[in-house]
Parts: structure tokens; C-alpha cells; sequence
């Protein structure tokens, strides 16, 4: 990248240094240097290999409790710009404006106090651990309860809960953010959409951050179709499970699923214990998908690859195309997240 | 293998024909009826298949092919691998201007972006430039029988300012940045 004559040693006139992955921006058109402007910090790509997934039993490192807080629902997942002025520190002062503001808006034209007691109480707690490495900010996690103002003390419900992460995000490019920006690109909500919008419009007045969906394409879900029968032999997998669907006259859905020794075996040769010094190339993904895809074809005389990728789902976890992910097992949720958090980085425009 | 030479053949008296390879063979008939329309000035043919190698009994009936047109679906991985393996026969000398990839679906970004990418990687490796077709609506398809056109009138050599093919195709070909390259030769 040209270095630009500049007196203040801004990221943009800092040579990116070139490493073993290179950096690009994969767009419509070949990027020229006349609309890099100072703003556009790093520009980052997927990887084309990863580390396999390393099984981590990180009950020592993060509480149970708050696992448990993980693993239990469908989570749908959007991108977060990086937040302006957060501190993990003022979490209960948070907590408090955003359940003023959820009680406002509901009750839009009556004016409500912060710190009044009303039908909404909202919690903000961290969960220390998570984040691997030491750029990577903590994980927040929200939960919204609804506490009916004439309800017995006991009446409190959970009806909305969200989370905020980061789990070995570019090293790079988070330590190019400026000083007052923290990045948390990973945002899992579950519960309605009401209330969805409602926190991601506080988040956006309160740190001028910007939200939006992250559907997982097809790469992705080929990556964790992968990843997840890799951890076969450590952790049953039980089951992996592809939905498909076709686009013929009619719709065919097409819903594939496979033993799991099976799948090992074909992922074991693939991807030879020898050969591995522990990374996954995409070929070696393409190749298992490639070699599903003809057993498929060679029973049924159906083309999978015209067809669009929808869900993958084992034992460890589900993910849908549509963003929706379920984490099934706790041991291997850094792998997840780290993949998750990789893609939210990519998909984020900056 | 015997492979598809462009030059094998004499050319017809005001003739110009375009092949049109597609393996879902939608927008195939919808682009060759546009283009059929559109051109007064010349005659077109407008040859249609779903992959090549191209039939042997038709060999000896078929003219000169002018202009190669892959059309590529990017939402399905069929569409691109077929695609790719009919490359395989085509000799080398069509590359010089004759060949030409046309995607449709470019815009569902999410979906295609990392299809895209393979498509421009594997038509800047060719040295073939590529259209990007709106295939639903009718306008979409008579803008993209234009384009189409326009390069076969060169690649058919009856462009009135003598441009050559080859010419065109060093302006029109597809190319990618640097670190798009490098990434895709390690």
C-alpha cells in the first residue's frame, strides 16, 4: 500500500504490513486507490485456513452459570460497528438508561425518570473469559426482564436477552480502532423483534453504533459443517445434519443426514492426521463438501450444488443461513466464535 | 480431444454467430431472441448449448463460431463448474478476444459475493472480460443482447473502424487487483 506524505502518522499513512494472508478488499470492482480515503483503516478478508477446532474446556475460565446462559436458546446474530465511549465499567448506569428508554418508548408522550422503578428491568453483566486474546474486549451480555408493576416480587420473566462479543478479532485492525472505540462485532439477541430494535436504537443514539444482519453464506456453513465433524472423535457429534433447497418445480427441500462415523471418515481423508499441523485449508472444506455432494448424487441423480446450502446442524450446534445459530455444546464455543467473529469483522462496513 | 478452434472455418458473407452456453438453459432462449431482434444491419446466428464439447455429428453443418458466451447462474455452484470444465475445450486461440462470461444474480450480494470473485479470477486468468446481466425483466435482457452485440460486431470483424478482437479484449478483460491475485496464486 502507498505510503502517503503525512505529517501526523495516521493508520492510513502507516504502511499495512503484508503477511502470509494478504490483505484485500473482494468487491464488484478492482479497488483503486483514488477512493481509499483516510478513513478506511485496514481492510481485512476472510482467511483461507483455520486452526481446526480445539476442544477447551473453559468451565475454568467462564462461569458455569453464564455458559449455561449460552448454550440454552437460538440465537439470531447482526454486526456491530465498534461502540464510542463504552466502559465495562459503568454497566449498571447503562442498564438503567436502557430500561428508562424501553419504558419511554412504549409508553411514547409520558415522561419517565431514569431510575424509576418500571415494567422493565434490564441487566447488564459482563462475562470475563470469553475473550481469547488481549486486544479483544469482554463480553456483555443483556438480559431484559419484564417486572409487571402490580406483579408479586416473583413475577419477573426473562423476555429478551442479548449478547455482545469478541473472540480473537483481527489483532490488526483492533488495534488500529481509535482510542475512544471499543469493538465488540458480534451481536446475538433472542426474544422479540420489538425489543430488538429498541436496544439496537439505544446502542446507536448512546455510542453511535450501527447494527445490521449477518446471514451466513454458504462458505461459512461449509466451514462449520467441517469444523464441527473434525471434533468427532473428541466429542460425539451425534448426527450432522444439511438442509438443502432446490429451486425446481416444485421447491425441493432436501434435508441430508449423514452418520457421523461416516462423515469422520470421509473428513478423515480428506484431512490426514498427518498432514495437519493443526490448519484447515478451504480446499480441504470444498473437497469434503464436494465429496458429500456426489454421494447425494450418485443415490439420487440430484444435483446438490444447484441448489442453496440452508442449515447445518450436529450435535455442537445448529446454524441457519438466516443468521440463527444455536450453540450446543460449550466446549468448543471459541472456534465458533472465532469463525462468527471473523465474519462479522468481514461483513461490517467500514 | 478435439478441441473448438475459432479459425478453422471460413467465415459467411455478412454473417455473424454467437454461442451461447448455459447450463440451466433459461436465459439462454430469452438473449437470442433479443439479440435476434435487435440487429438489422447483419445477419446473426445465434447458437444455443448446455456445455461443451458441442455435439460431433453437427461438426461438419456448424460455421464459424465468432463470439464464445459463457453464462454463468452465481446464486447455483452447478452453473460455475459446469461452466468451468466445458473451458477445458476450448483451444487456447479462442481466449485471443472470442470468449465472454455473463453473470446474472449479481446483485443478491450476500450470497454471490465469493462466487463473483472466482468468476472474475477465473476470466482475468483467460483474459475474457465479463457482463453482468439483469435476466428478469426485459429491459435487463435487451441491454445485455446489446453488449452482447457490440462485441460480436468486433469479434466478427465487421466493426467499421477495424478494431480487432483482440484489441477489444485487451480493453475489456477482466482484471483484479493485486491482492486478489496474489491470494488466489499461493
Amino acid at each position: 500500500m502507498e505510503e502517503r506524505g503525512c505529517a501526523v502518522d495516521t493508520p492510513a499513512s502507516r504502511p499495512v504490513a503484508r503477511k502470509n494472508k494478504s490483505y484485500g478488499r473482494s468487491c464488484v470492482e478492482a479497488p483503486s486507490y483514488f477512493w481509499q480515503t483516510p478513513g478506511q483503516l485496514t481492510v481485512l478478508k476472510l482467511p483461507t485456513t483455520r486452526g481446526a477446532a480445539k476442544s477447551q474446556i473453559i468451565t475454568d475460565k467462564v462461569d458455569p452459570e453464564h455458559i449455561a446462559l449460552l448454550l440454552r436458546n437460538e440465537w439470531k446474530l447482526s454486526y456491530v460497528t465498534p461502540l464510542h465511549c463504552f466502559r465495562h465499567n459503568q454497566l449498571s448506569s447503562y442498564a438503567k438508561h436502557l430500561s428508562s428508554f424501553i419504558v419511554a418508548e412504549k409508553q411514547q408522550g409520558v415522561a419517565v425518570e431514569v431510575g424509576m422503578d418500571a415494567g422493565f428491568k434490564v441487566t447488564f453483566t459482563t462475562v470475563p473469559g470469553l475473550a481469547e486474546s488481549d486486544v479483544d474486549a469482554e463480553t456483555v451480555f443483556i438480559q431484559i426482564q419484564s417486572k409487571p408493576v402490580f406483579a408479586a416480587a416473583d413475577a419477573v420473566k426473562v423476555v429478551w436477552r442479548g449478547w455482545l462479543t469478541c473472540v480473537n478479532g483481527d489483532p490488526e485492525y483492533l488495534r488500529s480502532l481509535p482510542a475512544d472505540f471499543v469493538s465488540l462485532p458480534l451481536f446475538f439477541t433472542n426474544g422479540p423483534e420489538s425489543l430488538t430494535t429498541l436496544v439496537k436504537s439505544w446502542f446507536g443514539r448512546t455510542f453511535d453504533a450501527n447494527f445490521g444482519s449477518l446471514p451466513l453464506n454458504s462458505s461459512t456453513l461449509n466451514w462449520l459443517a467441517a469444523l464441527w465433524t473434525g471434533c468427532h472423535p473428541t466429542c460425539n457429534i451425534r448426527y450432522l445434519k444439511l438442509a438443502w433447497r432446490l429451486q425446481s418445480q416444485p421447491v425441493l427441500d432436501i434435508s441430508y443426514t449423514v452418520n457421523p462415523q461416516d462423515a469422520w471418515e470421509l473428513w478423515n481423508s480428506i484431512h490426514t492426521p498427518e498432514s495437519a499441523d493443526d490448519q484447515i485449508g478451504e480446499k480441504e472444506v470444498q473437497a469434503f463438501m464436494n465429496g458429500l455432494e456426489t454421494h447425494f448424487f450418485r443415490h439420487f441423480k440430484i444435483h446438490l450444488s444447484a441448489g442453496r446450502l440452508l442449515t447445518v446442524s450436529t450435535s455442537l450446534g445448529s446454524a441457519h443461513h438466516d443468521g440463527k445459530i444455536k450453540i450446543g455444546n460449550s466446549e468448543y464455543i471459541t472456534t465458533l466464535l472465532t469463525l462468527l467473529t471473523e465474519y462479522a469483522l468481514f461483513k461490517m462496513p467500514t | 480431444m478435439a478441441l473448438l478452434t475459432p479459425f478453422s472455418k471460413v467465415p459467411e458473407v455478412n454473417t455473424a454467430t454467437v454461442l451461447l452456453i448455459e447450463n440451466e438453459e433459461e436465459l439462454q432462449v430469452k438473449l437470442a431472441n433479443s439479440i435476434v431482434q435487435h440487429e438489422k444491419d447483419f445477419n446473426v446466428n445465434v447458437r444455443l448449448a448446455k456445455k461443451l464439447p458441442l455435439p460431433v455429428e453437427n461438426k461438419e453443418a456448424r460455421p464459424r463460431l465468432d463470439l464464445i458466451v459463457f453464462i454463468i447462474n452465481l446464486l447455483s455452484e452447478r452453473s460455475f463448474q459446469s461452466a468451468e470444465t466445458s473451458l477445458a475445450h476450448l483451444h487456447s486461440d479462442c481466449f485471443l478476444g472470442k470468449v465472454c462470461f455473463l453473470v446474472t444474480n449479481a446483485r443478491c450480494g450476500s450470497l454471490t459475493q465469493e462466487r463473483l470473485l472466482s468468476v472474475r479470477r477465473l476470466a482475468s486468468s483467460h483474459q475474457c472480460p465479463v457482463l453482468c446481466s439483469e435476466h428478469r425483466t426485459a429491459d435487463g435482457v435487451q441491454a445485455s443482447a446489446m453488449r452482447l452485440l457490440t462485441l460480436l460486431k468486433v469479434s466478427a470483424g465487421m466493426s467499421p473502424l477495424s478494431t480487432t478482437a483482440l484489441f477489444l479484449s485487451s480493453l475489456t478483460r477482466c482484471s483484479l487487483s493485486s491482492d486478489l491475485e496474489e491470494d488466489f496464486l499461493q
